[in-house]
């Protein structure tokens, strides 16, 4: 890909997360010319590993005042321009036996200062309301929770900054920041694909690669302090909750049940890990068992529900700079301008904040952005929608009638996924509506979209895309039928191959750790086909 | 070896995550191979409830294309019982109202009482052309299907005027629960049921009011009405079972099936107290003969081929091992074991004109090996095969039961336990 | 009901058992609460494949490296080339025709373009003597539009580097119209119908063979005769080129008409076949299994002089995993695996799996323990055996059938 390396950009972002395409966006709206970079694939951060959790903010309202003013206020900027992203569940603190339900009022005080909107319902009529909740529960507040699907959301804003004229390479690493002096110009790239580097130069250097920002400052010669906290997590076979399920008491460990889509998770863990360990993600049997322990008692049916994965993120914290044993952590946006900070012109730093914030924190950079290079344009992104969101009910109705789809599944389905541009997905004979995942109801037609518009270049790209081997079944009918169709996109049978065995086991990393009851039958039964029936061995490709 | 050892943890109480997506279910539905409109059992059970769970929308009303076979269920590997997944989904989500004719075609006791009082007007209304024709489009029934006589004189009134008497004089007692076929249509195979127990010693009582089952209130959407009836029946079932200690039995798999496993896997109606002796008449004789308890004489000039026919149920039941041990039993029978395929009837639904065709399809193979097995007749434990094999094949249909009561030695085999 | 033998599992390892024994004049009973793997089957029995990390060119001489504790060392391997001629000769009566033998493994063709090497195989698909020479130069390779389970792709890959071209051609049919407007089924088995309906074969042949002008050799997904068992052989006749048929992704067409053929010669030979019935208890008595319960049939007994369990692996549920423990659910017997979870499994997927390797425990004679304590009439065959990783060595159905028929054997004598 011969992206302009001749050009200067006006700004070069790093990192694929949510806060990366946010900012790549909102740059893009106020016409910088930008380039975005992303060592693998979008949302391959703590993006993708996250709770999914729009929060109101009301987690944060006793500790942290700040955060949880953010967090409503974003989460209503949220409904309005990423409603494809979001589901509007609402929430439920609820106290449970154990519990101080003293707690309770504290709560609601702070919440209402904070701005958030609460209601303390009647235990009884909250069971009814959400009957999967422990039946115990002595006390319950509902608040505006919701659901994001992080995959959607960074997605959304990538294909917006695209279209407003952002360039943007995924497998491409930064390995080193270029320096001019006392001001940084560009960034080498290694190419994952072509296995070769590469210069791109830019005016700014936008530092968003979350935790990773800390290598990624090292390389500018520039110390940030970053504190990784591992954050473990376990995916359920279905949605056994309607609302989100938290317990009101000061935040601890697996205290919060969302659900997204077709599942519910159960999270988190926190736990310091050092910084060498953040490309090692691994779920301990600790983990596990404490997640399905503490789970339990917000949602007793849990016990008998069917764990489809497990995972683990790391939170990008960063230490305050007067403070480097990381003791005053902070829990919100950080952003450095490293001209200030460390006499570094032309380089900018923005971490911490949350999933949720993430356009608050690219409105941010992006001020700062447009600051230094002295451009005057005011920030739009909290009011013009992302696409595939536009609320018109004409639009949906549109495009109910345009995805071609005699069925039900498929065509919810897409439109879940990808709210009014559905409509993209092709008309063609009822082949297209053929399932390649029927776990999840993804259509040939979706696939094909997919990976003709939403820069996949693999079998694991296309699941964060389409959901394509994220059901129960986790990819064992889907996984060789999509191989067969990227396969068909990128006349490279052999890689094809390497990558449905990739995909296997990217899939059974997240199955390993709960690997009993129904998962360790599917896994068995999945390696019997592909393996088995199929020969399918990554030497043999 | 007690099992509550192995609590479950994280092993799947909500059956339909037992399933491994091995899409062996797919292969033995018989809508599926005739209609592709339905979504088959994989979509519409496991695949589909995880949708609706998200969101209910999914939903999708082509579910009631369904015929409640269970013939899925018997091959899933994992256990998923996906008939009771489809037909669960379809009582909580199904927004689509019964029709008049679902009505009719569902209320068998009702329609079954008036029908029965005015049975000689009835039978040659609705044998005659044009009715049937005005059935065909205005009620939606399809005009191939000939209703089943009404009979002039209801099973009820006939064993109070005839048998109730000598009951009596038995020893040991039990109740029979002889559903609506019985009593409206064909009383004669009630009689036969009589007439086997008796031999073999036991007094048989009727229940204090049975109401229809409600198979087909329940396939018709009819829920409401079939709960109520349910909870009728079991508090019927518990007077005989509980305080009388009189076990049911039945001459009807559908009924049976239906008081046994979807009462409490689908109206929520708790059975415990009497299902384990609620059971067909033919395991209730089959046990009689196997733990010693009875001696069956049979008649030295009963001389048949016959072809047994595995109803859907009683392939989900596994019970008709006891009804083809019974008649291999008789020594003049010859036994053809059909190979187990649906009928098609699956009670109303094959009345129904948009589904006459499938209905017919689904049946198609098992026509052809009734035809090709030379039989001089089927035996068959359900009344709705009997109507769909004796309409769409030149073969006449009994049930297990009436054969017994033919070929049994009424006298002799008293005398083995009267002495 | 009373039998001389009860069978818990109607997948290969019980339907070889029961029709051994009831050629033998017994009567037995089959009690298998779904269907079983075999529906999944690729058309080959495996014997043994690789052994030690080589890949196995004479089984029966690679069996002598294998450990100790692994069922055909504890079968003996003085019996296993009698046994091996005895399944033969079992599944050929039953009416499978198959090629192979086993001293020495020929090869099959898999749907990702390699060889695998194997023992016995339907005579459905090809079989070939080397791993890299394919007898044919020029191959079109055939889907039927709209069927996804089908990698020609993959396929034309992998004949590349058997130095053969393939060109990649698709069918349409319309009597594939209907299924195919159902998103869900264009599968495997919906074709396989069809095709079962018999006119359709002629006018696909006729299709296969105009499209197959100047190739030497048409490939095709393993999609004939489900039912009807005839129609593979009716497609040979009617294409005029070699015909190479692959497994497509389960369920198996062949697979389920090879279980259809051995429950038919079971029952045939008298014996009862329960299906969608499970087996839930046993009743012991003095270290005898004297009945067992099911599901179905609640406090009807079902009696047996001997009893075999062929109960399958952990996708049959012959044994189960939980978050704290393994065990075997009819009867609680001894489970031979680690009790530890974090031991059940490594890392790597294509990995060797420790879990591959777990069943039940048994003595010499392949008796169940239950506390330590062999069960005197209780034999154990199949999958739900320890002891290999039939995944990993390539002796799946070796290790069923054998043991199978070594079960049989001990009964009988
Ligand atoms: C367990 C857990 C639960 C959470 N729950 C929630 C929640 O419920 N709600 C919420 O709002 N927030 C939640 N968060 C916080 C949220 O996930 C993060 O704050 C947010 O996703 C950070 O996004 P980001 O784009 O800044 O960083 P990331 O998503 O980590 O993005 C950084 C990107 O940079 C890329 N990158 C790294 N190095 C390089 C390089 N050298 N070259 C090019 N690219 C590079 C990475 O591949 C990555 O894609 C949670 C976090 C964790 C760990
Ligand atoms: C997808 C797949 C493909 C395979 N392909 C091949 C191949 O191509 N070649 C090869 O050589 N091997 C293959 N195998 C290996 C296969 O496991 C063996 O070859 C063999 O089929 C196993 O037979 P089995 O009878 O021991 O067990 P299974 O076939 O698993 O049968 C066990 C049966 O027991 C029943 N059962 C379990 N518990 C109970 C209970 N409580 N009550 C009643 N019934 C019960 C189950 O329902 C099941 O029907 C494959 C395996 C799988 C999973
Ligand atoms: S119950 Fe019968 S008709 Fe319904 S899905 Fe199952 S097999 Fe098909
Ligand atoms: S047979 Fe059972 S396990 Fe297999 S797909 Fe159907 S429901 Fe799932």
């Amino acid at each position: 890909m011969n992206k302009n390396r001749s050009k200067e950009y006006d700004v070069i972002i790093i990192g694929g997360g949510a806060t990366g395409a946010g900012t790549a966006r909102d740059c893009a709206m106020r016409g910088l010319s930008v380039l975005l970079v992303e060592r693998h694939d979008f949302a391959t951060g703590a993006t993708g590993r996250n709770h999914g959790l729009l929060h109101s903010g009301a987690r944060y309202a006793v500790t942290d005042h700040e955060s949880a003013a953010e967090c409503i206020e974003e989460n209503m900027i949220l409904r309005k321009i990423a409603n494809h992203c979001i589901e509007e569940n609402n929430g439920l603190f609820l106290t449970l036996p154990e519990d101080d339900i003293a707690f309770q009022s504290q709560f609601v005080d702070a919440c209402t200062s904070a701005g958030i909107s609460t209601e303390i319902i009647d235990p009884k009529l909250a069971l009814r309301m959400e009957p999967s909740a422990n039946p115990d529960i002595i006390g319950a507040v509902k608040v505006p929770d919701g659901s994001v699907d992080p995959f959607r959301l960074t997605m959304s804003n990538a294909l917006d900054a695209k279209l407003k004229g952002a360039d943007i390479l995924t497998q491409h690493e930064v390995v080193d920041i270029l320096k001019d002096q006392d001001r940084v110009n560009g960034v080498e790239l290694f190419d994952h694909a072509k296995k070769e580097k590469v210069k791109y130069y830019g005016k700014i250097v936008c530092n968003a690669a979350g935790i990773w920002g800390h290598n990624i400052a090292r390389f500018a010669g520039v110390n940030i302090n970053m504190f990784p906290a591992k954050g473990s997590l376990l995916i359920f076979g279905h949605r056994v909750n309607k609302m989100v399920l938290n317990r009101c008491r000061k935040p601890a460990n697996a205290d919060i049940l969302v659900p997204g889509d077709t599942i519910c998770l159960i999270g988190t863990t926190s736990e310091r890990i050092p910084i060498e360990e953040i490309d090692n993600m691994y779920v301990s049997k600790d983990d596990v068992d404490v997640l399905i322990r503490e789970g339990v008692k917000l949602s007793p049916s849990l016990a008998t529900t069917r764990i489809l994965r497990a995972y683990a993120g790391v939170r990008p914290l960063v230490a305050a700079d007067d403070d480097p044993s990381g003791r005053s952590i902070s829990r919100g946006i950080v952003l450095m301008d490293h001209k200030e900070r460390d006499g570094l012109e032309g380089f900018i730093t923005i971490t911490g904040g949350k999933l949720m914030t993430y356009r608050l924190m690219a409105e941010e950079a992006t001020d700062l952005i447009c600051k230094k290079l002295d451009v005057d344009k005011k920030c739009e992104t909290a009011n013009i929608p992302l696409q595939g969101s536009e609320k018109s009910d004409e639009t949906l109705n549109n495009v109910s009638q345009k995805v071609y789809s005699v069925n039900g599944i498929t065509q919810k389905s897409a439109k879940d996924r990808h709210g009014s541009l559905a409509h993209k997905i092709a008309k063609g004979d009822e082949n297209e509506d053929s399932m390649v995942c029927e776990c999840e109801g993804v259509s040939i037609g979706e696939v094909k979209y997919a990976i003709n518009e939403l820069h996949v270049n693999n079998l694991i790209d296309l699941r964060r895309r389409t959901r394509v081997g994220m059901g129960t079944c986790q990819g064992e009918l889907c996984a060789c039928r999509a191989a067969g169709l990227l396969c068909e996109s990128m006349e490279e049978p052999g890689k094809a191959k390497d990558d449905l065995a990739n995909f296997l086991q990217e899939r059974w990393k997240g199955m390993s750790p709960i690997a009993w009851g129904e998962t360790i039958n599917e896994i068995q039964f999945t390696s019997w086909i592909y393996e088995g029936i199929y020969g399918l061995k990554p030497d043999n490709n | 070896m007690k099992k509550e050892i192995f609590e479950p943890y994280n092993v799947s109480d909500n059956n339909f995550e037992q399933c491994v997506k091995c899409t062996i279910c797919t292969v033995y539905c018989p809508v599926l191979e005739v209609n592709p409109d339905y979504p088959g059992p994989k979509q519409s059970g496991p695949d589909g409830e995880r949708m609706r769970l998200k969101d209910p929308a999914f939903y999708d009303e082509a579910l009631k294309l369904c015929l409640n076979c269970k013939r899925c269920e018997v091959a899933c590997p994992s256990g998923v019982k996906i008939g009771d997944i489809i037909q669960s989904a379809r009582i909580k989500y199904s927004k689509s109202k019964p029709k008049l004719r679902d009505m009719i075609l569902a209320n068998t006791d009702i329609v079954g009482t008036m029908a029965s009082t005015f049975a000689p007007i009835v039978n040659t209304a609705v044998a005659l052309k044009p009715v049937r024709k005005v059935m065909d489009s205005v009620l939606k029934i399809d005009h191939h299907r000939m209703f089943p006589k009404y009979t002039g004189l209801r099973f009820e009134t006939w064993y109070r005027r005839y048998a109730e008497k000598k009951q009596q004089e038995f020893k040991k007692h039990v109740s029979y629960f002889h559903g609506c076929y019985v009593n409206y249509n064909f009383p004669q195979q009630g009689k036969d049921l009589i007439k086997v127990m008796n031999a073999a010693g036991y007094g048989v009582h009727l229940l204090e009011k049975e109401k229809c089952c409600g198979v087909a209130l329940i396939s018709n959407g009819l829920i409401k009405q079939a709960t109520k009836q349910a909870k009728h029946n079991v508090e019927a079932f518990k007077k005989s079972i509980v305080d009388k200690k009189m076990p049911v039995i039945s001459t009807s798999s559908t009924c049976i099936f239906t008081i046994r496993d979807e009462y409490p896997h689908l109206l929520g109606v708790k059975n415990e107290e009497i299902r384990n002796d609620s059971e067909l008449a033919t395991r209730f004789i089959f046990r009689l003969i196997d733990e010693g308890k009875l001696n069956l004489v049979f008649k030295k000039n009963y001389k048949k081929r016959i072809a047994y026919h595995t109803p859907c149920h009683m392939e989900k039941l596994g019970w008709s091992i006891y009804s083809t041990s019974l008649l291999k039993m008789i020594p003049g029978v010859e036994l053809v074991q059909l190979e187990s395929q649906c009928c098609g009837i699956a009670g109303t639904y094959g009345f129904k004109k948009e589904n006459y065709q499938t209905s017919q399809e689904v049946g198609k193979p098992l026509f052809d090996q009734i035809e090709n097995s030379k039989v001089d007749f089927v035996a068959t434990d359900c009344e709705t095969c009997k109507w769909q094999i004796e309409m769409s094949t030149s073969s006449k249909v009994q049930h297990p039961i009436s054969i017994l009561a033919e070929a049994i030695d009424v006298e002799a085999t008293m005398k083995l336990w009267q002495k | 009901m009373k039998f001389d033998n009860i069978i818990i599992g109607g997948g290969l390892s019980g339907l070889t058992c029961g029709i051994k024994l009831a050629e033998q004049g017994k009567k037995c009973a089959i009690v298998s609460s779904g269907q079983s793997a075999i529906h999944f089957f690729s058309g080959s029995f495996d014997l043994l494949g690789k052994a030690n990390g080589e890949e196995v060119t004479n089984p029966l001489e690679s069996m002598k490296s294998l450990p100790e504790n692994h069922p055909y060392k504890r079968v003996g391997l003085d019996k296993i080339e009698r046994l091996t001629n005895d399944a033969l000769h079992l599944l050929v009566r039953s009416g499978l025709n198959l090629n192979g033998q086993a001293d020495r493994n020929h090869y099959t063709l898999t749907p990702m373009g390699v060889m695998k090497p194997t023992w016995l195989t339907l005579s459905d698909f090809t079989s070939f003597d080397q791993k890299d020479s394919f007898p044919w130069k020029k191959a079109v390779i055939l889907n039927f539009s709209g069927f996804l389970d089908f990698h020609t792709l993959f396929i034309k890959d992998g004949l590349k580097k058997l130095d053969v071209q393939a060109q990649i051609k698709t069918v349409s049919m319309k009597q594939f119209e209907a299924i195919r407007k159902n998103p869900s089924e264009m599968r495997s088995t919906n074709i396989a119908k069809e095709f079962d309906k018999e006119n359709a074969i002629e006018e696909f042949a006729q299709k296969a063979n105009v499209l197959s002008d100047g190739f030497d050799v048409v490939i095709l997904p393993a999609v004939f005769g489900l039912f009807n068992k005839t129609i593979a052989d009716k497609l040979k006749e009617k294409i005029e080129k070699p015909v190479l048929l692959l497994p497509a992704i389960p369920p198996s067409v062949p697979g389920i008409r090879t279980q259809i053929t051995l429950r038919e010669r079971f029952q045939e030979l008298g014996g009862t076949y329960l299906l969608g019935d499970n087996v839930e208890e046993g009743v012991f008595e003095n270290g005898r299994l004297l009945e067992i319960r099911t599901n179905n049939h609640g406090d009807i007994k079902f009696e047996a002089d001997q009893f075999i369990l062929a109960s399958g692996s952990f996708y049959s549920k012959g044994i189960v995993a939980t978050h704290d423990k393994l065990y075997e659910p009819i009867f609680g017997l001894d489970i031979d695996g680690d009790s530890n979870r974090e031991k059940w499994f490594d890392e790597k997927i294509f990995n060797d799996q420790a879990f591959m390797h777990y069943g039940v425990k048994t003595d010499q004679k392949f008796r169940a323990l239950m506390n330590g304590e062999p069960v005197e009439n209780l034999y154990v065959a199949g999958s739900v055996l320890g002891g290999a990783n039939p995944l990993k060595e390539g002796s799946g159905a070796g290790i069923s059938l054998l043991t199978s028929l070594h079960a049989a054997e001990q009964i009988l004598k």
